[in-house]
Formats: C-alpha cells, sequence, structure tokens
C-alpha cells in the first residue's frame, strides 16, 4: 500500500508547497491577462483538490460526492452576491422563490457562509455515508452528487435551473485567492499531522487492525469529510467568483473526474502530491492548448491538430498510472532533494 | 398500462446484461471497468455503420470488433496494473474511457452517426386491442435468451465454474489450478459479447450514436452491480434488472415530474446501501477495500 502521512511537524513540507504555490502563481499570473484568469482557476481547483486530499487520500475511500458540496458553496456564494435586480427580474430567474431574492451579501461574507453551509451538509450526508466503506461508499457518494445535480438542475425555484446565473462579482485579485489556498495549505498540513489525520490513515491502510487499536473509523472519516466538505464548499465559492456565473453544469462527473485525476495522478497520499497533480495537468492542458492554437511556447512553434489535446491528456494520464500507480509524488511530502542537502 | 409493463421489464433486462458484463470482469479482478460503455459505444458504431450487411453478419462482426477492443484493453492496460489497489485500477479505467471517447471522436467525428438498423423491429404491433412496441418485446427475449445462455454457461460449464471460483475468492481458485490470465481473458471476451447485445438492443430503439453513447448505461449498471451484491454474477444480473424497473416505473408514475426520477432513484439506492452495504445478495459482512 501507500505509505504517506509524515508525522513530524517540518518547515520544508509546510513551506516548501506555499513557496511553489504562491511563486508560480506571481510569475504566471503576471505574464498575460488570459493566463492570470487560468492561473485564477487552477488555485479554485487546487482549493478542490486539497478537499479531495483530506478525505480520499487520507482514508483511501473513493468519493466522487464532493462535487455536490462544491456545487452548493457556489451555489450560495453566487445566490448570495448576484445583483437583487438580477435575481429578481432575469428572464431565466422569474420562478424564482421570492424569499430567495432579497438575501444579499458581501464576497467574502458570502465565501465563509457557502464553506460553512458546506460542511454542515457534508457532516448531515457523511452522518449517513461514513457507516459505508469499499464499492459501496464510492456508489453511495456518486449516488449523492446525482440528487443534488438533478435537484439544482431541474429545480428553478430554488436557483438558475438549467440556465446560468449571471453577473456574480468577481475577485479581481489573484493574490486574495492565494492567501485562501496558503491557509488552505496550513490547515491540511496541521489536519494531517495530527493525532486525527494520522489515525485516520491508519484506518486506510489496515482497516482491520485500526478498530482492534480502538479507533473509531466512522467517527475520524466523518470528521474529515466534514473538513473536506468546508474547503469543497470554498472552492466552488471561490470558482463562482472567478468565472462570474454561477452554473449546475460546472460541477458534475467534468469536474469530479478531473480533480479526483489531479488527486491520483499527483499522489493522494499526500499534501504535495495534491499541489503536484494540479500543477502538472493544469499546465500540460494549457500548454496543449496553446500548441492546439499555434501561439508560441517561449518563441516555439509547435502546432499540433484541433482535438489532440484531449487525446494526449488521457493518454498521458493512464501512462502515469502505470508508470507509477501510488501517483508522482509517491506519497512523500515536500523536501529539498538530498543531493542539495548533503 | 401493459407497455408501461412490458417497457419496465425491457429495461430491467437490457440494463442486466450491462451488468452482467461489468460484473463478470469484476468478479475475476476486482476491476469496476468503467470503460465498458466505451465498449458498447464502439458497437453501436459498428452497427450503424454497417448496415449495408445483412443483419446477422453485421451482428457477428460487431461481436467480433468489440471483443477485440476488449482484449486491446486488457492487454495494453490492465494486465500491466495486476495487484494495484482496486481504486487505482477504477481511476485507471476512467482515463481509458476518456481515451477511448476522445479516439472516437477523433476517428468518427464529434457528430452522431446515425441509420437505421433492422427497421423490421421497430415499430407497433396491435394485439388484442393493446398497441404495444417490438423493440420492448424483442429486448425481453433477447434478454431472456443470453440470460439463460449466460445461466447455463456459469453454472454447467468448466469455465463457468471457475468465473464463479473466482468471483467467490480469487486467490484460493489460483491455488486450486485455475489459469488466472486466461480466466481474465476470457472475462473480457465475454464482456465484450455483452456489450454487443446491449448496443445492439439500443440502437434499436436509439440509432443516433455519438462517442460517448454507453456512457448513461454504464453508470446505472455499475450502480446496479453494487445495489445487487457485488460478490455474485446473480447479484450484478439482479441489480442491474432493479435499477431499469425502478427507472422505468418512475418515469411512468412521476409523469410530469419525472425530471426528477434521477433524484428517487439514487435515493432508493443510497437507502438500499445503507440497510444492506454488501448489496442486497450479500452474505454477511465483506470489508473490500476500494
Amino acid at each position: 500500500m501507500r505509505h504517506g502521512g509524515v508525522t513530524k511537524f517540518s518547515f520544508q513540507n509546510l513551506f516548501g508547497p506555499i513557496i511553489i504555490i504562491s511563486a508560480l502563481t506571481f510569475f504566471v499570473g503576471r505574464t498575460s491577462a488570459s493566463l492570470q484568469l487560468i492561473t485564477q482557476f487552477t488555485l479554485c481547483y487546487f482549493m478542490m483538490v486539497l478537499a479531495l486530499q483530506v478525505f480520499v487520500g487520507n482514508s483511501g475511500v473513493l468519493s466522487f460526492g464532493h462535487g455536490s458540496f462544491a456545487l452548493i458553496g457556489s451555489y450560495i456564494s453566487g445566490m448570495l452576491t448576484a445583483p437583487i435586480n438580477i435575481k429578481g427580474h432575469a428572464l431565466a430567474m422569474n420562478q424564482l422563490w421570492q424569499a430567495l431574492v432579497p438575501l444579499h451579501t458581501n464576497i467574502y461574507l458570502a465565501l465563509l457562509i457557502s464553506a460553512i453551509i458546506s460542511a454542515f451538509f457534508a457532516a448531515l450526508t457523511g452522518s449517513l455515508l461514513m457507516r459505508l466503506s469499499g464499492l459501496s461508499a464510492g456508489i453511495a457518494t456518486f449516488a449523492l452528487l446525482g440528487v443534488t445535480y438533478n435537484v439544482f438542475f431541474n429545480n428553478k425555484r430554488i436557483g438558475p435551473g438549467s440556465q446560468a446565473l449571471p453577473a456574480v462579482p468577481t475577485i479581481s485579485n489573484t493574490y486574495i485567492l492565494l492567501l485562501l489556498a496558503a491557509l488552505a495549505i496550513v490547515v491540511v498540513y496541521l489536519f494531517n499531522i495530527s493525532s486525527l489525520g494520522r489515525t485516520l490513515i491508519a484506518t486506510r491502510e489496515d482497516a482491520m487492525a485500526a478498530p482492534a487499536l480502538g479507533i473509531n473509523i466512522y467517527r475520524v472519516r466523518l470528521i474529515a469529510f466534514t473538513l473536506s466538505g468546508f474547503l469543497a464548499g470554498l472552492s466552488g465559492g471561490m470558482y463562482v467568483h472567478v468565472a462570474g456565473t454561477f452554473q449546475v453544469q460546472d460541477y458534475y462527473l467534468e469536474f469530479t473526474f478531473l480533480t479526483l485525476s489531479m488527486l491520483i495522478i499527483g499522489g493522494s497520499a499526500s499534501l504535495w502530491g495534491a499541489l503536484l497533480g494540479t500543477i502538472v495537468i493544469s499546465t500540460i492542458g494549457q500548454l496543449l492548448l496553446m500548441m492546439e492554437q499555434d501561439l508560441p511556447i517561449f518563441g516555439i512553434h509547435a502546432h499540433i491538430p484541433e482535438g489532440s489535446r484531449a487525446v494526449i491528456i488521457a493518454v498521458a494520464f493512464v501512462a502515469v498510472l502505470l508508470w507509477r500507480s501510488s501517483g508522482i509524488a509517491n506519497g512523500k511530502e515536500f523536501s529539498i532533494p538530498t543531493f542539495w542537502r548533503k | 398500462m401493459i407497455q408501461s409493463i412490458l417497457d419496465a421489464i425491457s429495461l430491467g433486462g437490457l440494463y442486466s446484461l450491462a451488468a452482467l458484463g461489468l460484473g463478470l470482469v469484476f468478479g475475476v479482478m476486482r476491476l469496476v471497468n468503467f470503460a465498458h460503455g466505451e465498449l458498447i459505444t464502439i458497437a453501436a458504431y459498428t452497427l450503424v455503420l454497417t448496415t449495408q450487411f445483412p443483419l446477422l453478419l453485421s451482428l457477428v462482426l460487431t461481436i467480433f470488433v468489440t471483443a477485440l477492443v476488449a482484449l486491446i484493453m486488457e492487454f495494453a492496460i490492465y494486465r500491466r496494473l495486476r495487484g494495484v489497489s482496486p481504486a487505482i485500477m477504477l481511476v485507471a479505467s476512467f482515463g481509458l474511457s476518456t481515451v477511448l471517447q476522445r479516439v472516437y471522436e477523433f476517428t468518427f467525428g464529434a457528430l452522431p452517426k446515425s441509420a437505421v438498423v433492422a427497421p423490421s423491429l421497430s415499430g407497433v404491433v396491435k394485439f388484442a386491442g393493446l398497441s404495444i412496441t417490438i423493440s420492448s418485446v424483442l429486448t425481453i427475449i433477447l434478454a431472456v435468451v443470453i440470460l439463460l445462455a449466460m445461466g447455463y454457461l456459469v453454472e454447467r460449464t468448466s469455465l463457468g465454474l471457475q468465473l464463479r471460483a473466482a468471483s467467490a475468492d480469487f486467490r484460493t481458485a489460483r491455488l486450486l489450478g485455475v489459469r488466472s490470465n486466461r480466466l481474465i481473458t476470457a472475462a473480457f471476451v465475454l464482456s465484450g459479447v455483452l456489450a454487443s447485445f446491449v448496443a445492439f438492443i439500443l440502437v434499436i430503439q436509439n440509432p443516433v450514436v455519438n462517442p460517448y453513447y454507453g456512457l448513461n448505461i454504464t453508470i446505472l449498471a455499475l450502480v446496479g452491480i453494487v445495489i445487487g451484491g457485488i460478490s455474485s454474477l446473480r447479484g450484478a444480473a439482479l441489480g442491474g434488472f432493479i435499477v431499469g424497473v425502478i427507472l422505468s416505473g418512475l418515469n411512468t408514475l412521476l409523469g410530469n415530474g419525472r425530471v426528477y426520477s434521477y433524484t428517487w432513484l439514487f435515493i432508493t439506492v443510497l437507502i438500499i446501501l445503507l440497510v444492506r452495504p454488501g448489496g442486497l445478495l450479500s452474505k454477511g459482512s465483506e470489508l473490500e477495500r476500494v
């Protein structure tokens, strides 16, 4: 099995990822307006991958249900900040329940509220779902995503339904998103090395031995699921304030698979893996997109036919799994390469 | 009314075939082959693109092509992932599923392909004052025949015995002389054959084939094998049948509220899983670490 989970506090394990993500945000984000937007989206995805790492990575239980927490976070943050006249009069929204129209607050309060409600929703659903394990848990979380998506997609009383909620205010300052991501790194790192986090990792490594040591699997999984729901909700909230619109379709299968693959490719057993996976997949995707559009990359034109980007990404994904099934980071946290330290 | 019941049974039969294809592979190697949907898709493409041939030839060709793709999956990808945790294999099969979807999009184009397959089989017959669609009756007959054939294969032949033994306990089966790689190859070929029949039934009802054609039925079949009980082939077939019947029943009963039929289906699934985590046909508790 994977042997992740460094248990002792280490400065480089914590600050390495923070410095790398800050440096990348700083240098890439300043290059051009389009790259700045890409950086902002990537920070949102990273938040989601972190959320998945806390639960999926540490517990070993696959969850396809986190998209529903992101959806709810995004929905709440979007609805709380969209202009009142848009909610009241926009064509798509004229069936909206009237009590929802006057609710309005600023972006940051809305983000906090959305994350808290998502965490609450995760705790509520988790209290039932965490009794399951294995494939049953995977399918049950998928069923949760199915229910949430289906309700929000069709119910025009509570939201925009299949249409988009326009004019959601955006966070133009990338560094605010970066700050949130850095805070999340600290929280996740402290959780992973806490006794709770280590207990959770123990249940992943041996689901038989852990209860024999007096560990209550249900309890530790539920706590992690709730924390994970908080971060996933926050990621949805960030996403809606980068995209500027709320659309239910943004948080369904494609979103779920993309973020799960980022986690698995990077290496689900460590925080460093979550960051690596996000960076690698986003970078490859962006480079290939530029090749498709025949844009220069460092002055070099390398044209690939349109549509081949998706094929290459999918093939690379399978290739990484064949090469190293526990992900690029292989369960390790960030550390300065050894030849340098000696 | 009669038509609704026939629809429910035929959809149940169809999903039970799809679930059986997934269950066969899961049984022998603990792999949830999400790319099974792409086997159904390639079968549907082959059927639609070979309508100029006689139906039987077209069907044989389809089975051949689909089984071939199944074998390529096994030899190129899954054989290299032996001994890897089921969760990683599941994610790899997602990746493979995406690869194949893109390859289909590249080869056949993003726009759907369509052609009338077996025109004599679509339509309505009048019987004792009722009008009944031929395809629903045909689906039921075909599903029953294939399920009986599979039942014979699994219960009465040596290959079936090995498959059942491997599903129950793969390691012990190997110790007792079951050749694992040969068995897994056989399971993939069989799941390819089942996918061809599923595609045949699907294209008669809906001949518009796009690269995502098999996705929906695979997700629902996957749900089916889990609620039926993942450790037995009978459970897989039963679970698929239940999902089909529930979905069809909900579509009839909910009327205008049918947009929410997936919500009720998934809530039913959640309740079944919470009451019986191992599935309806499970015996006792069994820890599966996926």
